[in-house]
Protein backbone atom coordinates (compact mmCIF):
# COMPACT_ATOMS: atom_id res chain seq x y z
CA UNK A 1 0.00 0.00 0.00
CA UNK A 2 1.49 3.33 -1.02
CA UNK A 3 1.85 6.05 1.60
CA UNK A 4 2.58 8.58 -1.12
CA UNK A 5 -1.19 8.78 -1.42
CA UNK A 6 -3.83 8.48 1.23
CA UNK A 7 -7.51 8.13 0.50
CA UNK A 8 -9.99 9.32 3.10
CA UNK A 9 -12.97 7.42 1.91
CA UNK A 10 -16.68 7.38 2.32
CA UNK A 11 -19.42 5.93 0.12
CA UNK A 12 -18.27 8.09 -2.78
CA UNK A 13 -14.80 6.57 -2.99
CA UNK A 14 -15.74 3.08 -1.80
CA UNK A 15 -15.58 1.88 -5.38
CA UNK A 16 -12.02 3.17 -5.70
CA UNK A 17 -10.95 1.08 -2.72
CA UNK A 18 -12.78 -2.00 -4.02
CA UNK A 19 -11.04 -1.67 -7.38
CA UNK A 20 -7.61 -1.58 -5.77
CA UNK A 21 -6.77 2.11 -5.96
CA UNK A 22 -3.07 2.24 -4.99
CA UNK A 23 -3.30 4.31 -1.82
CA UNK A 24 -3.50 3.72 1.88
CA UNK A 25 -7.02 4.39 3.06
CA UNK A 26 -8.51 5.73 6.28
CA UNK A 27 -12.10 6.23 7.28
CA UNK A 28 -12.78 7.25 10.87
CA UNK A 29 -11.86 10.58 12.52
CA UNK A 30 -9.39 8.70 14.69
CA UNK A 31 -7.67 7.13 11.67
CA UNK A 32 -7.51 10.50 9.94
CA UNK A 33 -5.88 12.15 12.98
CA UNK A 34 -3.41 9.29 13.44
CA UNK A 35 -2.40 9.38 9.79
CA UNK A 36 -1.95 13.16 9.86
CA UNK A 37 0.31 12.93 12.92
CA UNK A 38 2.24 9.91 11.68
CA UNK A 39 2.91 11.24 8.19
CA UNK A 40 3.13 14.94 9.02
CA UNK A 41 6.86 14.93 9.73
CA UNK A 42 7.81 13.17 6.51
CA UNK A 43 9.89 15.23 4.15
CA UNK A 44 8.30 13.57 1.15
CA UNK A 45 4.83 15.00 0.68
CA UNK A 46 1.77 12.79 0.96
CA UNK A 47 -1.19 13.40 -1.36
CA UNK A 48 -4.46 13.21 0.53
CA UNK A 49 -7.54 12.49 -1.57
CA UNK A 50 -10.69 13.49 0.23
CA UNK A 51 -14.35 13.73 -0.85
CA UNK A 52 -15.30 17.14 0.60
CA UNK A 53 -12.96 17.98 3.46
CA UNK A 54 -15.50 17.69 6.25
CA UNK A 55 -13.56 14.69 7.52
CA UNK A 56 -10.54 16.92 8.14
CA UNK A 57 -12.07 19.80 10.04
CA UNK A 58 -11.44 18.18 13.41
CA UNK A 59 -7.70 18.26 12.70
CA UNK A 60 -7.65 22.02 12.99
CA UNK A 61 -8.73 21.79 16.62
CA UNK A 62 -5.18 20.82 17.54
CA UNK A 63 -3.27 23.99 16.84
CA UNK A 64 0.15 22.42 17.27
CA UNK A 65 -0.41 20.20 14.24
CA UNK A 66 -1.04 23.00 11.81
CA UNK A 67 0.80 23.16 8.50
CA UNK A 68 2.36 20.01 7.18
CA UNK A 69 4.08 19.04 4.00
CA UNK A 70 0.89 17.29 2.85
CA UNK A 71 -0.98 18.09 -0.33
CA UNK A 72 -4.75 17.85 -0.51
CA UNK A 73 -7.11 17.04 -3.35
CA UNK A 74 -10.79 17.64 -2.64
CA UNK A 75 -13.04 15.74 -5.01
CA UNK A 76 -16.15 17.79 -4.19
CA UNK A 77 -16.58 21.52 -4.00
CA UNK A 78 -16.21 22.88 -0.46
CA UNK A 79 -17.37 26.17 1.06
CA UNK A 80 -14.76 28.94 1.05
CA UNK A 81 -14.51 29.00 4.80
CA UNK A 82 -13.58 25.32 4.84
CA UNK A 83 -11.00 25.88 2.13
CA UNK A 84 -9.39 28.58 4.28
CA UNK A 85 -9.25 26.14 7.16
CA UNK A 86 -7.72 23.43 5.01
CA UNK A 87 -5.05 25.84 3.80
CA UNK A 88 -3.90 25.95 7.43
CA UNK A 89 -3.41 22.20 7.40
CA UNK A 90 -2.01 21.50 3.96
CA UNK A 91 0.74 23.08 1.92
CA UNK A 92 -1.19 22.63 -1.33
CA UNK A 93 -5.00 22.46 -1.60
CA UNK A 94 -6.60 21.62 -4.95
CA UNK A 95 -10.36 21.73 -5.12
CA UNK A 96 -13.20 22.31 -7.51
CA UNK A 97 -14.44 25.86 -7.62
CA UNK A 98 -14.79 28.96 -9.73
CA UNK A 99 -12.11 29.12 -12.40
CA UNK A 100 -10.65 25.73 -11.46
CA UNK A 101 -10.51 22.96 -14.04
CA UNK A 102 -10.33 19.48 -12.55
CA UNK A 103 -10.33 16.31 -14.64
CA UNK A 104 -13.60 14.36 -14.77
CA UNK A 105 -13.72 11.90 -11.88
CA UNK A 106 -13.06 8.75 -13.94
CA UNK A 107 -10.08 10.32 -15.70
CA UNK A 108 -8.85 11.68 -12.39
CA UNK A 109 -8.91 8.24 -10.81
CA UNK A 110 -6.96 6.69 -13.68
CA UNK A 111 -4.32 9.41 -13.66
CA UNK A 112 -3.86 9.27 -9.89
CA UNK A 113 -3.58 5.48 -9.98
CA UNK A 114 -0.94 5.63 -12.69
CA UNK A 115 2.79 5.45 -12.06
CA UNK A 116 3.09 8.34 -14.53
CA UNK A 117 0.89 10.69 -12.51
CA UNK A 118 3.65 13.24 -11.90
CA UNK A 119 3.94 13.74 -15.68
CA UNK A 120 0.24 14.45 -16.18
CA UNK A 121 -1.91 17.38 -15.04
CA UNK A 122 -5.01 16.80 -12.95
CA UNK A 123 -6.13 20.38 -12.40
CA UNK A 124 -5.36 24.01 -13.00
CA UNK A 125 -6.50 27.54 -12.39
CA UNK A 126 -6.03 30.75 -14.37
CA UNK A 127 -5.05 33.98 -12.61
CA UNK A 128 -5.86 36.73 -15.14
CA UNK A 129 -4.51 39.53 -12.93
CA UNK A 130 -1.10 37.92 -12.55
CA UNK A 131 -1.30 36.55 -16.13
CA UNK A 132 -0.29 33.06 -15.07
CA UNK A 133 -1.79 29.59 -15.18
CA UNK A 134 -1.15 27.32 -12.21
CA UNK A 135 -1.24 23.67 -13.26
CA UNK A 136 -1.23 20.78 -10.79
CA UNK A 137 0.42 17.49 -11.63
CA UNK A 138 -0.89 14.15 -10.42
CA UNK A 139 1.31 14.40 -7.32
CA UNK A 140 -0.22 17.88 -6.83
CA UNK A 141 3.10 19.62 -7.40
CA UNK A 142 2.24 23.01 -8.95
CA UNK A 143 3.73 24.34 -12.19
CA UNK A 144 3.32 28.07 -12.83
CA UNK A 145 3.21 29.03 -16.51
CA UNK A 146 3.03 32.69 -17.59
CA UNK A 147 0.53 33.61 -20.31
CA UNK A 148 3.52 34.83 -22.29
CA UNK A 149 4.78 31.26 -22.73
CA UNK A 150 1.61 30.25 -24.57
CA UNK A 151 1.76 33.40 -26.68
CA UNK A 152 5.48 33.31 -27.48
CA UNK A 153 5.17 32.15 -31.06
CA UNK A 154 2.06 34.04 -32.02
CA UNK A 155 -0.14 30.94 -32.26
CA UNK A 156 -3.27 31.00 -34.35
CA UNK A 157 -5.84 30.91 -32.96
CA UNK A 158 -4.71 32.80 -29.89
CA UNK A 159 -5.28 31.12 -26.52
CA UNK A 160 -8.49 32.24 -24.86
CA UNK A 161 -7.52 32.21 -21.18
CA UNK A 162 -11.13 32.63 -20.09
CA UNK A 163 -12.03 29.25 -21.59
CA UNK A 164 -9.68 26.87 -19.82
CA UNK A 165 -9.71 23.11 -19.40
CA UNK A 166 -7.34 20.31 -18.44
CA UNK A 167 -8.35 17.40 -20.67
CA UNK A 168 -7.31 14.15 -22.43
CA UNK A 169 -6.49 12.41 -19.13
CA UNK A 170 -4.19 15.27 -18.19
CA UNK A 171 -2.25 15.17 -21.46
CA UNK A 172 -3.65 18.44 -22.83
CA UNK A 173 -4.34 21.96 -21.60
CA UNK A 174 -6.95 23.78 -23.66
CA UNK A 175 -7.61 27.52 -23.90
CA UNK A 176 -10.56 28.01 -26.25
CA UNK A 177 -9.51 26.55 -29.59
CA UNK A 178 -5.84 26.48 -28.67
CA UNK A 179 -4.32 23.36 -27.12
CA UNK A 180 -0.90 22.78 -25.58
CA UNK A 181 0.40 19.34 -24.75
CA UNK A 182 1.40 18.59 -21.19
CA UNK A 183 4.64 17.23 -22.60
CA UNK A 184 5.55 20.59 -24.18
CA UNK A 185 4.68 22.50 -20.99
CA UNK A 186 6.67 20.24 -18.71
CA UNK A 187 9.57 20.14 -21.16
CA UNK A 188 9.78 23.92 -21.00
CA UNK A 189 9.26 24.33 -17.25
CA UNK A 190 10.73 21.32 -15.49
CA UNK A 191 14.45 20.56 -15.78
CA UNK A 192 13.99 17.04 -14.37
CA UNK A 193 11.34 16.24 -16.94
CA UNK A 194 13.57 17.66 -19.68
CA UNK A 195 16.49 15.48 -18.56
CA UNK A 196 14.31 12.38 -18.61
CA UNK A 197 12.95 13.27 -22.05
CA UNK A 198 16.48 13.86 -23.30
CA UNK A 199 17.56 10.50 -21.89
CA UNK A 200 14.69 8.77 -23.71
CA UNK A 201 15.53 10.58 -26.92
CA UNK A 202 19.22 9.75 -26.71
CA UNK A 203 18.41 6.10 -26.19
CA UNK A 204 16.44 6.23 -29.38
CA UNK A 205 18.48 8.39 -31.72
CA UNK A 206 21.79 9.97 -30.80
CA UNK A 207 23.13 9.94 -34.34
CA UNK A 208 24.95 13.00 -35.65
CA UNK A 209 22.16 13.63 -38.16
CA UNK A 210 19.44 13.56 -35.50
CA UNK A 211 21.41 15.96 -33.28
CA UNK A 212 21.93 18.38 -36.15
CA UNK A 213 18.24 18.26 -37.04
CA UNK A 214 17.16 18.91 -33.43
CA UNK A 215 19.60 21.79 -33.11
CA UNK A 216 18.62 23.28 -36.47
CA UNK A 217 14.93 23.27 -35.55
CA UNK A 218 15.66 24.66 -32.10
CA UNK A 219 17.57 27.53 -33.74
CA UNK A 220 14.74 28.13 -36.19
CA UNK A 221 16.98 27.55 -39.22
CA UNK A 222 16.08 26.03 -42.55
CA UNK A 223 18.40 23.71 -44.44
CA UNK A 224 19.28 26.62 -46.70
CA UNK A 225 20.79 28.57 -43.79
CA UNK A 226 24.16 26.82 -43.78
CA UNK A 227 26.73 28.88 -45.73
CA UNK A 228 29.07 26.62 -47.64
CA UNK A 229 26.85 23.53 -47.26
CA UNK A 230 23.99 22.82 -49.65
CA UNK A 231 20.48 22.17 -48.35
CA UNK A 232 20.58 18.80 -50.09
CA UNK A 233 23.74 17.88 -48.23
CA UNK A 234 22.23 18.93 -44.89
CA UNK A 235 19.15 16.81 -45.63
CA UNK A 236 21.29 13.77 -46.42
CA UNK A 237 23.35 14.22 -43.23
CA UNK A 238 20.18 14.55 -41.15
CA UNK A 239 18.76 11.40 -42.67
CA UNK A 240 21.98 9.50 -41.94
CA UNK A 241 22.75 8.96 -45.62
CA UNK A 242 26.15 10.60 -45.15
CA UNK A 243 27.77 8.94 -42.17
CA UNK A 244 31.28 10.38 -42.42
CA UNK A 245 31.10 14.14 -42.62
CA UNK A 246 34.20 16.12 -43.60
CA UNK A 247 35.74 18.21 -40.83
CA UNK A 248 35.35 21.39 -42.86
CA UNK A 249 31.66 20.70 -43.50
CA UNK A 250 31.09 19.91 -39.85
CA UNK A 251 32.80 23.14 -38.81
CA UNK A 252 30.53 25.11 -41.15
CA UNK A 253 27.49 23.37 -39.70
CA UNK A 254 28.60 24.05 -36.12
CA UNK A 255 29.22 27.70 -36.97
CA UNK A 256 25.73 28.12 -38.45
CA UNK A 257 24.22 26.38 -35.42
CA UNK A 258 26.25 28.62 -33.10
CA UNK A 259 27.73 25.77 -31.10
CA UNK A 260 31.19 24.35 -30.58
CA UNK A 261 31.95 21.44 -32.87
CA UNK A 262 32.29 19.09 -29.92
CA UNK A 263 28.88 20.12 -28.56
CA UNK A 264 26.76 19.09 -31.53
CA UNK A 265 26.21 15.52 -30.36
CA UNK A 266 25.24 16.68 -26.86
CA UNK A 267 21.92 17.95 -28.23
CA UNK B 1 -6.26 24.84 -33.11
CA UNK B 2 -5.04 21.26 -33.17
CA UNK B 3 -6.06 19.22 -36.17
CA UNK B 4 -8.08 16.18 -35.13
CA UNK B 5 -8.33 13.37 -37.60
CA UNK B 6 -11.83 11.97 -37.55
CA UNK B 7 -11.52 8.33 -36.57
CA UNK B 8 -14.04 5.58 -37.29
CA UNK B 9 -16.75 5.53 -34.61
CA UNK B 10 -15.62 2.23 -33.16
CA UNK B 11 -12.23 3.71 -32.21
CA UNK B 12 -13.51 7.16 -31.31
CA UNK B 13 -16.08 5.74 -28.90
CA UNK B 14 -13.34 3.87 -27.08
CA UNK B 15 -11.53 7.19 -26.58
CA UNK B 16 -8.84 7.01 -29.26
CA UNK B 17 -7.82 10.33 -30.84
CA UNK B 18 -5.36 11.35 -33.54
CA UNK B 19 -4.14 14.94 -33.51
CA UNK B 20 -1.55 17.29 -34.86
CA UNK B 21 -0.90 19.38 -31.81
CA UNK B 22 0.50 22.81 -31.09
CA UNK B 23 4.01 23.53 -29.83
CA UNK B 24 5.62 20.59 -31.60
CA UNK B 25 7.46 22.54 -34.29
CA UNK B 26 10.87 21.33 -33.10
CA UNK B 27 9.98 17.68 -33.42
CA UNK B 28 10.10 15.33 -36.37
CA UNK B 29 6.81 15.71 -38.27
CA UNK B 30 4.33 13.34 -36.66
CA UNK B 31 0.73 12.68 -35.73
CA UNK B 32 -0.04 12.12 -32.04
CA UNK B 33 -2.28 9.14 -31.31
CA UNK B 34 -3.87 9.54 -27.89
CA UNK B 35 -5.61 7.00 -25.71
CA UNK B 36 -6.28 7.63 -22.04
CA UNK B 37 -2.93 8.37 -20.33
CA UNK B 38 -0.76 7.61 -23.32
CA UNK B 39 0.44 9.31 -26.50
CA UNK B 40 2.18 7.61 -29.41
CA UNK B 41 3.97 9.70 -32.05
CA UNK B 42 3.79 8.30 -35.58
CA UNK B 43 6.22 9.73 -38.12
CA UNK B 44 4.54 11.41 -41.07
CA UNK B 45 7.57 10.56 -43.17
CA UNK B 46 7.76 6.83 -42.61
CA UNK B 47 4.71 5.71 -40.64
CA UNK B 48 6.99 4.35 -37.93
CA UNK B 49 6.43 5.09 -34.28
CA UNK B 50 9.02 7.54 -33.01
CA UNK B 51 9.17 6.32 -29.41
CA UNK B 52 9.75 2.95 -27.83
CA UNK B 53 7.61 3.95 -24.86
CA UNK B 54 4.68 3.61 -24.63
CA UNK B 55 5.06 0.38 -26.63
CA UNK B 56 3.80 0.84 -30.21
CA UNK B 57 2.32 -2.68 -30.09
CA UNK B 58 -0.40 -1.27 -27.80
CA UNK B 59 -1.87 0.66 -30.71
CA UNK B 60 -4.27 -1.62 -32.60
CA UNK B 61 -2.78 -2.46 -35.98
CA UNK B 62 -6.01 -1.59 -37.78
CA UNK B 63 -6.05 1.85 -36.18
CA UNK B 64 -2.39 2.54 -37.03
CA UNK B 65 -3.06 1.47 -40.61
CA UNK B 66 -6.12 3.69 -40.79
CA UNK B 67 -4.17 6.71 -39.53
CA UNK B 68 -1.34 6.02 -41.99
CA UNK B 69 -3.83 5.67 -44.82
CA UNK B 70 -4.74 9.31 -44.12
CA UNK B 71 -1.13 10.46 -44.26
CA UNK B 72 -1.62 12.91 -47.12
CA UNK B 73 -4.26 14.84 -45.16
CA UNK B 74 -2.06 14.76 -42.05
CA UNK B 75 1.04 15.86 -43.96
CA UNK B 76 -0.89 18.78 -45.39
CA UNK B 77 -2.10 19.83 -41.96
CA UNK B 78 1.39 19.53 -40.48
CA UNK B 79 2.96 21.58 -43.29
CA UNK B 80 0.34 24.28 -42.86
CA UNK B 81 0.89 24.43 -39.12
CA UNK B 82 4.68 24.23 -39.23
CA UNK B 83 5.85 25.71 -42.56
CA UNK B 84 9.40 26.02 -41.19
CA UNK B 85 9.53 22.26 -40.52
CA UNK B 86 7.65 20.62 -43.36
CA UNK B 87 7.33 16.86 -43.73
CA UNK B 88 9.30 16.80 -46.97
CA UNK B 89 11.46 19.66 -48.13
CA UNK B 90 11.45 20.64 -51.81
CA UNK B 91 14.44 18.46 -52.69
CA UNK B 92 12.88 15.43 -51.02
CA UNK B 93 9.66 15.61 -52.99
Amino acid sequence: MSVDMLLVHDGFTEEWVEQGFPAASVRSDREVRDAYERLGTRRRPVVWIVPDGSQLVALAESGDQLKSNHRLLLLDEAPDVRKDLLHLLFRVVVTRGKGVSLLPIEELREVLASGERADLFVAGVVDPAAEVVVLYRGDLAPVVVPFAWFLRRGPAPRPNFRDFQVTDYGQTVRFGKYEASTDAILYAHDADYRRRAKQRRLQQDDSLGACIRRLRLARGLSRADFPGVSDKQIARIERGEIVTVRARTLAAIASALQVELSEITSY
Amino acid sequence: MPFSLRLPDAWAKLGWKAKIREDERNEEPHVSILFKLWTWRMSLRTGEFLDVSPPPRNVPVELAEWVWANREVLRGEWDEKYPENVVFSQEER
